[in-house]
């Protein structure tokens, strides 16, 4: 018990990262999921990179869709980060994060443009900010925003 | 051009790599590089101390010093004195210019620093009962010099606490777990260093005393009353009874007497 005490730090730092993995693989798990199926849902709804050009007579509406998600990390996932800067090498515990609120950007987008009555989004563009940008810092923990936007299209 | 929507069931974009088998490699990966710092951070420093000159030692003195406010004693020196001119002519203790220290705390204990100087806690001086024992803990100080330990303590404790705040920063809790983890063997390596210093200090009693009586007498006080200022000497050294055995043992391996001891003279006494 002393023992404990006396490395309180160490004993806050163990508890925040046991918490950390446990709760951030539960909401990954879940968010996952939740992405697979609404992508499954609006699978119909095309969105392309590419410009596009469409005959004037053929479309009812253009409409600037987007959608934007900020995901935060969680205690574990930084642990894992700063071993990674020491070694150098791909930092694998941020790669399911971008990947989970770049598509949940889409997805948002898509449901934008659906509201709309659009069928596709053409010139489709993402972007990736972080947000609390000392991320890596001392005791502060940052974020990942992503932001999906395009020119959803209403066709007659 | 047809558009054919089609749902992907790989995601190339996230590792397939377990977070917790990441985890174990990079924790592995880190737990052989800070070994490997240490490694060369003791061979590196046993080199620089066989190389230090005494008189960069003497500079780095000045400066440990600092950290120590105690007087001068000088009843306490013409002791060191006395074991010092009893030993051999060529040895290499001769070249430094000794100061003995007396600090009033309750410790109980006594410490070499960088060139020549010897503070005596008053909590040593107070446990000590005859002129014997109190030159036997002198020249276990006089062996920490003689194998110039005062210095390997200090580089490696410095090349670690450097390294570990290099990599993690001052305030994260893996230096202070890294410097917590090396420290006890740097406490491991000093107690074999103490062990090479108390088979010193008996060689050198003998030589002044012409016999090795009062050599454990100290030790074996500080085995009786195992009370309160004894877990700061087990820190650092090995148990008292431990160190006990392996100095008789010494005296009976190398045919020294043991005859009555002497008193303290007044001037050392409270």
């Amino acid at each position: 018990m002393e023992i404990l005490l006396q490395n309180f730090d160490l004993v806050i730092f163990l508890v925040l990262a046991i918490f950390g993995y446990t709760a951030g693989s539960l909401a990954e798990k879940r968010h996952y999921r939740s992405i697979i199926k609404r992508e499954k849902e609006l699978l119909k709804m095309a969105v392309v990179t590419a410009e596009g050009s469409f005959p004037p007579e053929r479309i009812q509406e253009v409409a600037l869709v987007m959608g934007s998600v900020v995901i935060s990390i969680d205690y574990f996932k930084r642990i894992l980060a700063i071993l990674r800067n020491i070694f150098g090498g791909r930092v694998k515990s941020y790669e399911s994060l971008v990947d989970r609120a770049r598509r949940e950007a889409i997805l948002r987008m898509k449901e934008s443009a659906k509201e709309q009555g659009a069928k596709m989004i053409i010139n489709m563009r993402l972007e990736t900010a972080t947000i609390g940008r000392s991320a890596n810092k001392k005791k502060s923990v940052g974020s990942v925003e992503a932001i999906a936007y395009g020119t959803a299209i209403v066709m007659n | 051009m047809q558009f054919t929507p089609k749902q992907l069931n790989d995601n190339v974009n996230v590792s397939k790599t377990h977070p917790l088998i990441e985890l174990f490699w990079l924790i592995g990966g880190l737990i052989v590089l800070v070994g490997l710092v240490f490694l060369i951070l003791g061979v590196t420093t046993d080199w620089a101390v066989s190389k230090t000159p005494i008189k960069i030692e003497n500079w780095i003195g000045h400066l440990a010093l600092a950290e120590f406010p105690a007087d001068e004693n000088k009843a306490l020196e013409q002791r060191l004195q006395s074991l010092l001119d009893s030993l051999p002519e060529d040895s290499p203790l001769h070249q430094y210019n000794f100061h003995v220290f007396l600090d009033e705390s309750d410790i109980v204990n006594a410490i070499a620093l960088p060139g020549g100087n010897i503070v005596v806690y008053a909590g040593l001086l107070n446990e000590v009962k005859s002129e014997n024992e109190l030159a036997m803990v002198l020249a276990h100080e006089l062996g920490h010099f003689a194998h110039r330990d005062h210095l390997r303590g200090l580089g490696r404790g410095l090349g670690v606490a450097v390294a570990a705040t290099l990599l993690f920063g001052e305030e994260s809790a893996a230096s202070s777990l890294v410097s917590k983890t090396l420290l006890t063997f740097q406490a491991r390596y000093s107690q074999d260093q103490e062990s090479a210093a108390d088979q010193f200090g008996l060689d050198l009693l003998t030589r002044r005393y012409g016999h090795a009586g009062g050599a454990t007498d100290f030790f074996s006080r500080l085995t009786e009353d195992a009370g309160s200022k004894l877990p700061y000497l087990l820190a650092s050294h090995p148990h008292p009874k431990v160190r006990i055995d392996a100095l008789n043992k010494l005296i009976k391996g190398r045919h020294y007497s043991i005859a009555k001891t002497q008193p303290l003279a007044p001037d050392l006494l409270p």
